[in-house]
């Protein structure tokens, strides 16, 4: 071996247990920082038995901000794990929940729907190489192997399995020491003022196809069946709720009627309980955004839909 | 696939492990595969246009060589620089002059006529303009009898689309290029390590100090009619940094990958920011390869300074002029500022011209003073402020936003020590500040001696804590979002 190669090896390995060093310190800071991930809820909750899971992109959210879960949990004395995840679709959300259900055990799971979650790929096989998802998931082996399956089985790129391992969007996390916070949250008690143009620059970002793709909404409602499968397998019973957004809002949603045929279609055959309480609360001083409920509404949404929803199933 | 992408980092070993494999003499047409699928990966059509340049100057280049007919290989060289120059004209300008042309036209005609000129609508391939310009220099070579027309059509094709410099350059010549294809592609251990800090400083140019620099930049020089004097006045310096790190990284890392080939690129920065004038800056230290192509292929041929004082004035502009146009399309967009750019750099060439006997008379009236430090640091610093000042139209939306950031900054100056202090600095601007200073620092030991060899002779622990302080630092700090290099986008 000439001497170039053994000082290349030796700088090589040095270099691993450098990484390993620095990977091993962000993995602490997931573990100090965390909150609102999904997978760092799971590893981190003591309790194995739940009575409702929440699952869903960014309307769900705002049922675990600031103390509300806890509200709920006292209000209706169930025990309830939000494991909802900006901007992702069922498969993400199909993801979380075989996460929890390999050691934690719910009886419902209260899956709160969007229709933009269901039109395009950005929303889920590409949200798994999100960095901003990946940097705050904490390592486990058996996830990495799932992250593999879904990689060879689902679509999901290669590159997401290659940096969940690799720890990279953890390493190079530019907010390592800034605590898991969803952005909407540090708004939840602001009221929005609501806006067309601020509508519209929301519409485009949701649905980046202006016309949905047939093939590729089959294809979600067809995971979304695989997540009602999944939750049957583990005695857990799926309902569907569609949380309120603003009128003017919920106007320019693009071909919202069939998806909410299609979807009841899909539930009723399922079996699930479908609530759309989309158009039922139209006060603007119920939203911090365009679309989202702050505490005032959402504290009204509780007391007037949601708790019927989680006591009386 | 960019430089600072995963798929690049699994490219490269692969390309080298395959090439390493093959016997010498099979290995440029391994290297002319990986090119093609490098630079396809970008845009599939691109690979026809990089095809169409190959066999365009190869046909031309092997035919001057074969008439005896000095009319004939005028033609062929002007049907070649018509083909490739007129494409790269066509490419860039088109859409851009028929929408001045139609602009005008609405400004001249009654009201209600309107005109419409058909459009390209074509994105032009990425890199084009640095490979027309090498397939250019090929050509003039050829004609000029510098070079004799390469009889292997695979060297001449990997001499344009080898990949490593396809997207931003260097404009490296056939005539130090070609001869390398005969070596074998074989790697010496010095080129190696060469090779391998070149690509990990290219690196941390781009992805820790451009990119961090960059989101400031945008922001700022996107609401320029709405930002503060100091918000301008940070994006004018981050940008001049920006730019700087962006494309020097790049080509540090194309220079560096070759070298892991066995094939020396030549250099294409030298420290610009401590150029004692704009004469020096664009002569010898900024983007060297165009500006030794615009000096043989532009600026000699017009007669450069042996045609009179006049001619010499006319020719330096013409040359910066024509250097803005090049630039045109550069990552933001085609339009006036590039041409205000390429000006008011020509013209900084023309006070430098006019003063040169107040300076001559200085030198020789007052050597120590002139010999100083303090003087040389005066020179630096109103050099990078005079480039500083021409990249504001550079990187500006329009010339009106580019006069109008000048206008504030110049308005505020005075009370820059006032506002300074009350500035809401943020921690990225602390982290831009630092690594910009940690960049000067670096260059200034740099300019007295070379970092690498000063590495080389130090003890092997402080340098391999060099290289993972390097390394890490990368992987800690840098922006790794797909940015793209600034000067790959056209």
């Amino acid at each position: 071996m000439t001497n170039l190669r053994r000082s290349a090896l030796l700088f090589l390995a040095i270099g691993l247990i450098l990484y390993g060093a620095v990977y091993f310190g962000s993995e602490r800071l997931v573990y100090r920082t965390g909150d609102s991930n999904p997978f760092y809820k799971i590893a981190t909750t003591e309790d194995r038995a739940f009575d409702w899971v929440i699952l869903g992109a960014s309307h769900a959210m705002p049922l675990d901000f600031a103390d509300f879960n806890a509200q709920m949990e006292r209000e209706t004395g169930l025990r309830i794990l939000n494991l909802a995840t900006p901007g992702t679709g069922p498969l993400y959300n199909r993801f979380v929940l075989e996460r929890f259900f390999r050691r934690h055990r719910t009886r419902r799971v209260l899956y709160v729907l969007d229709s933009f979650a269901f039109y395009s790929t950005r929303w889920n096989e590409d949200r798994f190489a999100d960095a901003k998802l990946l940097r705050r998931t904490p390592f486990d082996p058996a996830l990495a192997w799932q992250l593999a399956r879904y990689s060879l089985n689902d679509g999901v790129r290669a590159t997401a399995v290659l940096d969940y391992i690799f720890g990279f969007s953890k390493i190079n996390n530019r907010e390592r020491f800034e605590s898991d916070i969803w952005e909407g949250e540090t708004t939840f008690d602001r009221v929005a003022r609501l806006s067309a143009a601020a509508d519209a620059k929301r519409i485009d970002y949701l649905y980046p196809d202006a016309v949905p793709d047939p093939a590729v909404f089959s294809r979600y409602l067809a995971v979304l069946e695989t997540l009602i499968a999944l939750a049957g397998q583990e005695n857990a019973q799926v309902v569907a709720i569609k949380t309120p957004v603003p009128a003017q809002f919920y106007g320019k949603l693009p071909n919202e009627d069939a998806f909410n045929d299609a979807i009841s279609d899909l539930l009723a055959t399922e079996n699930v309980a479908f609530h759309e309480f989309s158009r039922e609360m139209d006060e603007p001083g119920f939203y911090f955004d365009t679309d989202h409920l702050n505490r005032a509404g959402l504290t009204a949404f509780f007391s007037r839909y949601l708790k019927a929803v989680l006591v009386g199933n | 696939m960019l430089f600072n992408s995963l798929g690049f980092f699994l490219f490269l070993p692969l390309v080298l492990a395959v090439r390493a494999a093959l016997p010498p003499r099979r290995r440029w047409a391994w290297l002319l595969i990986a090119s093609y699928g490098f630079y396809a990966s970008f845009e599939p059509s691109g690979a026809l246009y990089l095809a169409a340049v190959t066999l365009v100057i190869y046909g031309c280049g092997w035919g001057m060589e074969r008439s005896p007919h000095r009319q004939v290989r005028v033609a062929l060289l002007s049907a070649g620089l018509v083909i490739v120059l007129g494409l790269l004209v066509t490419f860039k300008f088109y859409d851009f002059v028929a929408g001045e042309i139609e602009r005008a036209g609405a400004a001249l005609l009654a009201a209600d006529t309107t005109f419409r000129l058909p459009r390209l609508g074509v994105a032009a391939p990425v890199g084009f303009s640095f490979y027309a310009f090498s397939a250019a220099s090929y050509l003039i070579d050829v004609y000029l009898g510098r070079l004799s027309a390469a009889r292997h059509g695979g060297h001449v094709a990997l001499y344009t689309a080898f990949f490593p410099k396809i997207l931003a350059g260097p404009i490296e010549r056939a005539t130090t290029f070609l001869p390398q294809l005969g070596e074998g592609l074989r790697a010496h251990p010095e080129q190696i390590i060469a090779g391998a800090q070149l690509i990990g400083w290219g690196l941390f140019k781009k992805v820790v100090i451009a990119d961090n620099l960059a989101p400031l930049v945008d922001r700022t020089f996107s609401i320029a009619a709405y930002a503060t004097p100091i918000d301008l006045l940070v994006a004018v310096y981050f940008f001049a940094f920006q730019i700087y790190c962006d494309f020097s990284g790049y080509t540090d890392i194309a220079i560096g990958v070759s070298l892991l080939f066995g094939i020396k690129l030549m250099e294409n920065f030298r420290r610009p920011y401590l150029a004692r004038s704009t004469a020096e800056f664009w002569a010898d230290r900024w983007h060297i390869s165009l500006a030794h192509w615009f000096r043989d292929y532009l600026y000699f041929p017009l007669g450069g300074s042996r045609a009179g004082a006049l001619r010499r004035y006319a020719n330096l502009m013409t040359v910066f002029v024509i250097s803005g146009l090049w630039h045109a399309g550069l990552g933001y967009g085609v339009g006036w500022t590039f041409m205000v750019w390429g000006a008011l750099n020509g013209f900084y060439q023309w006070v430098r011209l006019a003063t040169a006997p107040l300076r001559r008379w200085f030198t020789v009236r007052l050597p120590r003073l002139s010999a100083s430090t303090l003087v040389y640091v005066l020179q630096v610093l109103v050099t990078f402020h005079l480039i500083a000042i021409a990249w504001i139209f550079f990187r500006a939306a329009s010339v009106g936003d580019g006069v109008l950031i000048l206008q504030k900054i110049a308005g505020s100056l005075a009370q820059l020590p006032s506002l300074l202090p009350r500035y809401p600095f943020t921690a990225d601007h602390y982290l831009g500040f630092g690594l910009i200073a940690f960049l000067i620092f670096v260059e200034v030991l740099d300019e007295h001696r070379s970092i690498w060899k000063r590495l080389a002779a130090a003890p092997v622990v402080l340098r391999w804590s060099v290289y993972y302080a390097a390394i890490f630092a990368v992987l800690i700090l840098g922006r790794w979002q797909m940015r793209e290099f600034i000067y790959m986008q056209f």
